[in-house]
């Protein structure tokens, strides 16, 4: 039976250089055009390194901290986009990111291989997204603004206007202004149809994915996305 | 009537999440309805609108301090207890193979393998070379002669897994950072052990199989059973599920840990041939009210139908017992 050379470690995250001190630029403000199935790369890549991620995560679960660190490459930056969509808040999201990671290495004892750690880490992030949005809601009344990571203030509504100065001044108003109104939108869900339009929408991730990832089953995946979609419809149309 | 269906439908068929059937329904409809077809171009309009708006992307810098942050914050955290367990566990089965220090530093190398070399400061110096491991021929599993040290190297995977014909010879070939060869029969310890290693961890999935295959050979043993059930649960390729599955066939009748897995791979699999063997796996034992429950619930709600129709069968030739 042919066999492929082993010598050379499995592929790993795309940005680790072992020895190196520098990262390659991530993808992340170039991209202007999120497709309709999301951060391809991202779901794609967690994948086809499902068989490495296996003996990366035996190896953490046997306390090798180094392996944890490279299982989490694999998906940090899908988790921190989620984090960053749903919070609205550069801040938050690094908070969500950081105690889902954390949550994940203290319990990565009672992962089974039940389900694939994509699945698993994802889990825990909706959860935690899904507090923190419920906490949101909770305080309505305050105004949906938040500090970003350079101390400036800004609206959560904005976070979906792309503020640069281009060439056309009066587009780039149109476009804050469609910008302004999905996320105002977006707030008429609640939590759960934000969190199942957000994975489909925004991460491409099958209904069925998605109802793994909040403990639901497709069914109510797809109902859940097809409330969302015309809420979000209705809001829409009503602001024009 | 067929409008209100497509329409609660529409969204699923520009979101690509229908069945192909209804999809095909869908099409045909829209083609030929047009107050439908109007409702496509609406709904593709706002699926293109939430589209197009650039959403806030992580930034190099934001990414880059969550890291940091989190490592920081790694140092300073234990993980779970179950790594401990783990640890304890190897030493158990030192004790009874009594090849204590040559093992130990194979377990250590075991825990430590798989490839991951690149990111252990300990492996940084390692060169390759190519080496031959021989461990004595003894049916009784008796100590190898000449065991290379290995305390300076680690398995990094497992290269070829064969049999040689009419024998019970087994021949593997592994890589640390010198490639090795292991020969000796199958109830040889540290080829078993290497077995179970390949079965779990390989990345090719031919050498995977191949372990699979000639543990199904080996003789009866908890830790080999375990490694078949895990084979058929997590692996991904189901020619390997399916060889797991001929390696179980044999203790479905007395293990009832077995006949849950071999009924789990029939209700869950992916692969119609992994259920279908499965379905064969417990026919004889239908008269156990498990089986028969499961075999129920399949031939009345599955969707495929050949499993349907099989499950059906089986049901009918049992006189109920209930």
């Amino acid at each position: 039976m042919p066999a492929d050379s082993y010598a050379v470690a499995i592929p790993v995250g795309e940005n680790y250089r072992p020895s190196s001190g520098q990262r390659r630029a991530v993808q992340g403000s170039g991209n202007q055009n999120p497709t309709s199935y999301g951060n391809q790369r991202g779901s794609l890549a967690a994948q086809g390194n499902r068989i490495d991620d296996t003996s990366l995560i035996r190896e953490a679960q046997q306390g090798n901290r180094a392996a944890f660190e490279v299982l989490v490459r694999h998906y940090d930056q899908s988790v921190l986009r989620l984090a960053l969509h749903l919070t609205g808040s550069e801040s938050d999201a690094q908070d969500v990111y950081q105690e889902a990671f954390l949550k994940a290495y203290k319990n990565l004892g009672s992962f089974r291989f039940e389900c694939s750690f994509y699945t698993w880490i994802y889990r825990i992030v909706t959860n935690l997204c899904l507090d923190h949005l419920r906490k949101r809601n909770v305080r309505k009344e305050e105004a949906p603004v938040a500090i970003d990571s350079s101390g400036e203030e800004y609206s959560r509504l904005e976070q979906f206007a792309d503020i640069r100065s281009g060439a056309n001044p009066e587009r780039d108003l149109m476009r804050r202004e469609l910008g302004k109104k999905i996320g105002s939108a977006l707030t008429t869900l609640t939590p759960r149809e934000r969190m199942v339009f957000e994975l489909k929408h925004y991460h491409g991730l099958k209904l069925r994915t998605v109802g793994e990832m909040l403990n639901t089953t497709e069914e109510t995946a797809k109902n859940t996305l097809f409330r969302a979609t015309q809420k979000l419809r209705a809001a829409l149309a009503e602001m024009r | 009537m067929k409008c209100d269906w497509v329409r609660q439908n529409i969204v699923f068929y520009v979101y690509n999440e229908l069945e192909d059937d209804a999809r095909y329904e869908v099409e045909q409809h829209l083609a030929r309805c047009p107050e439908c077809a109007t409702e496509l171009k609406a709904t593709r309009k706002f699926h293109a609108t939430l589209s197009e708006m650039p959403v806030a992307e992580p930034t190099p810098n934001l990414l880059a301090a969550s890291r940091m942050r989190l490592q920081e914050a790694l140092e300073t955290t234990r993980p779970g207890a179950f790594w401990q367990r783990l640890i304890l566990e190897p030493a158990l089965w030192l004790r009874q193979i009594r090849m204590a220090p040559a093992l130990a530093a194979v377990i250590f190398i075991v825990g430590f393998g798989g490839g991951i070399g690149a990111t252990y400061n300990f492996l940084a110096s390692g060169r390759s070379d190519s080496g031959t491991l021989t461990s004595s021929i003894g049916s009784n599993g008796a100590n190898p002669a000449s065991v290379q040290p290995l305390e300076s190297s680690a398995i990094t995977g497992i290269r070829s897994v064969t049999q040689e014909p009419g024998s019970n010879q087994v021949n593997i070939k592994y890589d640390t950072v010198s490639t090795q060869e292991a020969q000796g029969s199958l109830n040889d310890q540290r080829i078993q052990q290497l077995l179970l290693f390949a079965a779990r961890n390989n990345y090719n999935s031919g050498v995977r199989m191949d372990s699979v295959d000639l543990l199904t050979q080996a003789p009866d043993d908890s830790r080999v059973r375990e490694a078949l059930m895990y084979a058929l649960q997590n692996d991904s390729n189901p020619g390997v599920r399916l060889k797991a599955l001929d390696g179980l066939s044999g203790f479905v009748r007395q293990d009832p840990q077995v006949r849950d897995g071999v009924l789990r791979a029939l209700i869950s699999d992916t692969n119609t041939g992994v259920r279908l063997q499965a379905l064969r796996l417990v026919e004889p034992m239908k008269a156990d009210s498990n089986v028969r429950s499961v075999l129920t619930r399949l031939g009345q709600t599955d969707q495929n139908p050949s499993i349907r129709s099989q499950a059906r069968a089986m049901l009918a030739q049992m006189p109920e017992m209930d």
